[in-house]
């Protein structure tokens, strides 16, 4: 019974690792038959993780100080449906001033989302993360002037659509938490 | 903490409606993870009794409190006696309402408690909880994630930029659907996306390819899209990825035609 248990346990904890594991396998399989490419690959997925080391302690303390501080309350008055153009703006402010891969964020959009943040505004902060004050230097010393003020606005408003229509079919997705009701 | 609060939707944006008795429904709040039950209200009926009536069946429900605009001194008192705290002429958003009471309460309890000695520790605790969560939330994502940057790896380690080079044909449309497509398998620091679009602008790669390549590169993934499905729901990443994959496209176009000849 107790072996039983044990087993049962044992599979749920290896069940989400089947995946990453599975994609390891092609990279063994890779070492046999193309063994350059899957040194690259390695070479790429560790570069690939190193990046993501300082986003992730940075969304991880967010994610502590937001489950310390923040109730479901607060977010849903600032990224809830009622937020208006405060809530366009800090999402978009939010998206801008994120760094490293987008992946590294996505703990932390759920944590938001359970907390009452909308489909409209995680999706507003996803879209606006191709611009990067900090960046903006390098890119106009490659584009100039006129093409980088360009690629801004039209980042900023194609975020914005995108949300638009994310929220026009998510909507009912909104607070999972909150299935109870 | 339980708190009753009549509502005009089924949800925390919901407006405080002034009476139990008109309310279309009543929401019951957990104050600890704001998760809430709604009750269907007399939805404006307002027949004698329909207060009580709402009243006796959030009562069922272990409620300590209720936010309401008003209530009747004298049911006021009966709930005072049962150990219900009622504060009326509460107005605006479920909530703000929520929040203003839970906030003004804990100042009022932080005002008597201000030497107590548990007062640390409490928060010590709560310091310590929010990190178990989090760390509980990061783990669940984890091993998608791990997976997802392997698969990444192996993508780029396998298909050169070459192979990717050799889909832009000059069209303007065609072209910004493969830089957009390029844009959403490629990942990394946003600088990449820069220099590499100038790089293919200079060996005659379309403006509209390379626009829409550094508009997808940071905001669409597609291998990512297992791990934005798990996070935040396949419903959600499939709509947001395609539709940003689609507003990219045509914003793409809409730069060639506002820079087309300034580039």
């Amino acid at each position: 019974m107790s072996s039983e248990r044990d087993s049962s346990g044992f599979r749920a904890l290896a069940r989400p690792w089947l995946f990453p594991l599975g994609v390891a396998g092609m990279y063994g399989l890779g070492i046999g038959l193309a063994p350059e490419s899957t040194y690259r690959a390695l070479q790429m997925s560790g570069s690939m993780f190193w990046q993501l080391a300082l986003p992730i302690c940075l969304a991880l303390i967010m994610m502590v100080v937001l489950n310390r501080f923040l109730s479901p309350a607060v977010v849903t008055l600032f990224l809830g449906r009622n937020a208006g153009l405060k809530g366009i703006f800090l999402s978009s402010l939010a998206g801008i001033l994120s760094m490293g891969p987008v992946y590294a964020w996505y703990p932390l959009l759920k944590n938001l989302r359970d907390k009452g943040a909308t489909d409209f505004h995680l999706a507003n902060f996803i879209g606006n993360r191709s611009v990067k004050p900090v960046l903006l230097p390098v890119l106009i010393v490659y584009w100039g002037w006129y093409f980088t003020s360009l690629f801004v606005l039209v980042s900023l408003a194609g975020a914005l659509i995108a949300a638009c229509i994310v929220s026009l079919f998510c909507s009912h997705s909104q607070h999972p938490k909150n299935d109870r009701m | 903490m339980k708190i009753a609060v009549p509502s005009t939707e089924a949800n925390l944006d919901g407006m405080v409606e002034n009476k139990l008795g008109i309310a279309a429904h009543v929401l019951v709040i957990e104050t600890d993870d704001m998760s809430f039950e709604v009750l269907n209200g007399p939805s404006g009926s307002s027949r004698p009794g329909a207060g009580v009536q709402t009243i006796s069946l959030v009562m069922d429900m272990g409620i300590q409190v209720i936010l309401v605009g008003f209530i009747s001194p004298d049911i006021a008192k009966v709930l005072a006696r049962q150990g219900i705290e009622i504060v009326p002429q509460i107005s605006g958003s479920v909530a703000k309402a929520v929040t203003s009471y839970m906030d003004s309460r804990s100042s009022n309890s932080k005002l008597k408690n201000d030497e107590l000695p548990s007062r640390e520790s409490t928060s010590k605790d709560q310091w310590i909880a929010a990190m178990k969560k989090s760390l509980r939330q990061f783990q669940s994502i984890l091993p998608l994630l791990v997976g997802v940057i392997l698969l990444l790896g192996l993508f780029q380690g396998f298909v050169s930029k070459q192979t990717l080079l050799s889909f832009f044909s000059g069209s303007a449309v065609l072209d910004s659907f493969w830089g957009a497509c390029m844009g959403s398998v490629l990942t990394g620091n946003p600088v990449n996306s820069y220099v590499i679009g100038k790089n293919l602008l200079n060996i005659g790669v379309g403006l509209s390819g390379v626009t829409a390549m550094m508009l997808t590169w940071v905001s669409i993934g597609l291998i990512q899209l297992p791990v934005e499905s798990k996070a935040l729901g396949i419903r959600f990443a499939l709509v947001r990825n395609i539709t940003g994959f689609i507003v990219a496209i045509i914003m793409s176009v809409v730069v060639v035609w506002f820079a087309g000849g300034r580039i």
